[in-house]
């Protein structure tokens, strides 16, 4: 079964808004959402770092490649029907750095937008 | 009755432009479409045809709805000054019309390109994964 695991931060609500969002989208490959440095999470993937996958989201191909932080986020954006063009767009040589950025801010931050935005 | 040879030389000039710029597009088109459709030339020259026949439909329509003056030319120099107005109206839709036809065939392409499964960036690392039983 090809599917991407999206480690993600149960203690966050931005991350459960984006879930919720996430499980609408029609998908071109499936997503498995696991709580980060979980029981589930420890048991699927032995050798990962799994201090490293509270710091920001991760995301682990079904063949074990690791995609970390912004890289996650773009193949969570590629895994959806709508948002695949976005995915290469974003991640071209221009626009990398800013893409990197934007969405290691939003990351920092998570707990901040979480309570501003009431969730 | 100059009013009316300025009628005629603009429609003989209008319908020329667009079969030119019909024939070429329809003509160049072919090799875009035939990538776009995995080499299927069927479906290519028909896909191609049918976009000729819009693009027909459309500009003969805004040929024969431009072409009234609304005033009476009564020398040469009146004559080719309304010529060149319509005239230029009609290069500029055509010129719209093309562009947009490039549009959509850059567009085609695309989303063949973004069917391949290539991920969008390399991974980071790579990690055992527990197969469940």
């Amino acid at each position: 079964m090809l599917s991407l695991t999206v480690l993600y931060d149960p203690d966050c609500g931005l991350c459960r808004r984006a879930h919720e969002w996430l499980a609408e989208q029609p998908k071109l490959i499936d997503l498995v959402f696991v709580p980060c440095a979980s029981e589930e999470a420890r048991m699927k993937f032995p050798m990962l770092n799994h201090d490293l996958t509270k710091e920001d989201l991760t995301v682990v191909r079904y063949d074990g490649a690791v995609y970390f932080g912004p890289k996650a986020w773009l193949m969570v954006l590629w895994s959806l029907a709508r948002y695949r063009e976005w995915s290469y767009r974003l991640s071209s040589p221009e626009l990398l750095p800013t893409t990197k950025k934007v969405v290691s801010a939003i990351s920092q931050n998570r707990y901040q937008i979480s309570r501003v935005i009431g969730s | 009755m100059t009013t009316t040879y300025t009628y005629l030389v603009y429609l003989a000039i209008s319908v020329a432009l667009t079969i030119w710029v019909a024939r070429t597009l329809h003509k160049n088109g072919r090799v875009f479409l035939v990538d776009v459709f995995h080499g299927n030339d069927a479906l290519a020259d028909s896909v191609n045809h049918l976009l000729v026949v819009g693009f027909y439909l459309i500009n003969f329509g805004y040929v024969s709805m431009a072409l009234k003056l609304g005033y009476l030319v009564n020398n040469t120099q009146e004559g080719i000054e309304a010529l060149s107005v319509k005239v230029g109206m009609v290069l500029i839709v055509l010129g719209g019309m093309h562009f947009f036809n490039l549009f959509i065939f850059s567009r085609m392409r695309r989303r063949k390109s973004h069917q391949d499964n290539r991920p969008p960036i390399r991974p980071d690392t790579f990690t055992a994964v527990k197969q469940e039983a």
